[in-house]
């Protein structure tokens, strides 16, 4: 354990079994547990088997209090239910993992998989992590995805690029109501099939009556453009001034320095602050645990865009992070069949965002808010 | 007396610093990103790989210079002259068989203001012609486009109108007019929607 790190490393001895053993997983200095060569271990007093342990770690999992780190969940002042409950959700992982790694029955992936588990338990929170540590973060999701589901898929953690700001426009006179942004949105983004998430939204309103979203119609299902009626789109503005980000108890959601608005999934403690703050109904929280068909997952991901969630955390539209923070346009942007969707850099001045910016008359969505979206809407 | 007047100064002191916004430099996203792209440098980023298996050409319009698809490898049958060998009056005859272009039907403004001619030249059917008889190249058909409708051909040019390609950053490539519109019929067709939240609507009864 020589380099610094923000949690406590416990060693199962399946990646370092030559270290010294007091890094053992088990506390044991010689010995009675599977990571020491010599004498042959003591039965177990009591075994857990895999399936067992994985119910578990998926139980304490759902746990609102399970994301803190060690420093910050002994340096916080608690009622001592929540202690207990604490102390009960990291007891059962330890003892769980230290069971599974000591036993000699269990396999070397189930070995694996509790050492990913601990390590992913008591990472910090993403913002304050080192480069090493994203990484290593990453590689962990990456091969626990790779033992779960027997899938490689490849995630990003790529940093913002300096002289970059993202900006979006919308031109309302040509959006026809197609919704070929919605799907394609969905399946770029690992969306929840069952309960049909969705984060953009297309709004049927009536000519001349300007925006009014209660009377506005978002479910449509009829030939389009339907007449007497124009389409825009809403989602998630990334604010300048986000209002979801200052109400988010534990930091959990930022702003990037390229403009996105991201959500740390495994820090994020589900309790949907941001999706009341957001004035444009930009945030979906995952009721249940989002399920996507092996076939339909979009295996190229990013840290803080489309991997998977869990149940029980907020997610949102990131201007499809994975595309755009490597140069590509947005789901959305590509799927338009009309050119109504245009993104770009606001701070190149030959963008074409920026000469929709400078020759068109634009406006944003309750400008008066001062929230200051990077989503300009314009018309031909 | 002298502490009312510190106080003051340091209550004023207070003010000035917080009037800027929370970040520190700007008041809001329109202030920074004038400020922030005086100082801009191309960033490394390219776009390129994106473009994908389409074959493209490079244009320069104005103050705009970007790709476009190339287009005469996109016609099945060009070039035309392989058919078109002799001038039309001799290709045409009226017996009931199937005709060549019998697909093609021009709803195009209306017939007194086009109709064949008006972009084709019977005399030299492998290149179109613009309005005063000028030659137009297959692959440059926007020109043709423009001659009419220029207030599309401005938002065009400056990326309001149109459809990108593959990515945001350099080099820029959009579909030219043909790519999306037919130039016989460029009326966009209705259609259905591609998606119902079925999840949505059960909610909502």
């Amino acid at each position: 354990m020589g380099e610094k790190k923000k949690w406590y490393k416990l060693d199962f001895g399946s990646k370092t079994k030559e270290s010294a053993a007091s890094s053992c997983g088990c506390g044991k200095t010689s010995g009675g547990c599977g990571s020491h060569q010599g004498p042959p271990p003591q039965k177990d007093e009591y075994t857990i088997t895999a399936d067992e342990f994985d119910k578990a770690v998926e139980g304490t999992m759902v746990g609102e209090t399970r994301k803190d780190g060690f420093q910050q969940v002994f340096d916080v002042k608690m009622d001592r239910r929540t202690a207990f409950r604490k102390l009960t959700a990291s007891l059962l992982i330890g003892a769980g993992a230290v069971q599974t790694s000591c036993s000699v029955v269990a396999g070397e992936e189930t070995k694996e998989k509790a050492q990913i588990d601990w390590e992913e338990q008591f990472k910090g929170n993403y913002k304050l992590m080192t480069q090493e540590e994203r990484n290593a973060t990453v590689d962990r999701l990456v091969r626990s995805y790779q033992l779960r589901k027997k899938e490689n898929i490849k995630m990003s953690s790529t940093d913002a690029s300096k002289d970059v700001l993202f900006g979006y426009a919308f031109n309302i006179s040509k959006c026809q109501g197609y919704m070929d942004c919605v799907s394609a949105c969905v399946e770029e983004n690992n969306q929840d099939r069952n309960s049909e998430m969705q984060y953009i939204r297309i709004h049927e309103m009536k000519d001349g009556n300007g925006f009014k979203f209660d009377e506005a119609d978002d479910n449509y299902y009829h030939e389009v453009p339907a007449e007497g009626h124009f389409y825009m789109g809403t989602q998630c503005f990334h604010c300048d001034d986000p209002p979801c980000v200052d109400v988010c108890p534990v930091q959990a959601t930022w702003r990037e320095e390229d403009g996105l608005v991201v959500v740390d999934y495994d820090w994020c403690i589900g309790c949907r602050y941001c999706m009341a703050a957001c004035p444009y109904d930009g945030r979906r929280f995952n009721w249940s645990k989002p399920e996507v068909p092996e076939e339909q997952v979009n295996k190229n991901q990013h840290y803080l865009g489309n991997r998977m969630r869990k149940k029980g955390v907020m997610e949102k539209c990131t201007f499809c992070i994975q595309r755009s923070r490597s140069g590509k346009d947005p789901a959305c942007v590509e799927a338009c069949p009309t050119g109504a969707r245009i993104f770009g850099n606001l701070l190149d001045p030959d963008s074409t965002i920026r000469w929709v910016l400078e020759n068109k008359k634009v406006f944003r969505l309750k400008e008066d808010l001062g929230t200051d979206p990077k989503f300009w809407y314009f018309m031909d | 007396m002298n502490k009312l007047k510190i106080t003051a100064f340091f209550l004023f002191g207070c003010l000035l610093i917080n009037c800027k916004h929370k970040e520190g430099e700007y008041h809001d996203v329109i202030e920074k990103i004038e400020a922030e792209s005086k100082k801009y440098h191309d960033i490394l980023m390219s776009s390129e790989a994106y473009i994908g298996d389409i074959e493209t050409i490079e244009i320069t319009e104005g103050d705009h210079t970007f790709l476009i698809p190339e287009r005469k490898g996109q016609i099945k049958s060009y070039a035309c002259i392989e058919c078109h060998s002799k001038p039309l009056s001799d290709m045409q005859d009226d017996t009931p068989t199937r005709k060549a272009h019998w697909d093609i039907k021009v709803n195009h403004a209306d017939e007194n203001a086009m109709n064949c001619v008006t972009c084709h030249n019977g005399n030299d059917m492998n290149h179109l012609k613009s309005l005063t008889g000028r030659e137009i190249d297959f692959n440059l058909s926007y020109k043709l486009c423009s001659q009419c409708h220029t207030s599309q051909f401005q938002d065009w040019k400056g990326g309001a109108h149109g459809k990108n390609i593959g990515g945001w950053a350099k080099p820029r490539a959009a579909m030219t007019c043909v790519n999306c519109h037919n130039p016989h019929q460029p009326q966009i067709e209705s259609r259905w929607p591609v998606q119902f939240n079925s999840q949505k609507a059960r909610e909502r009864e």
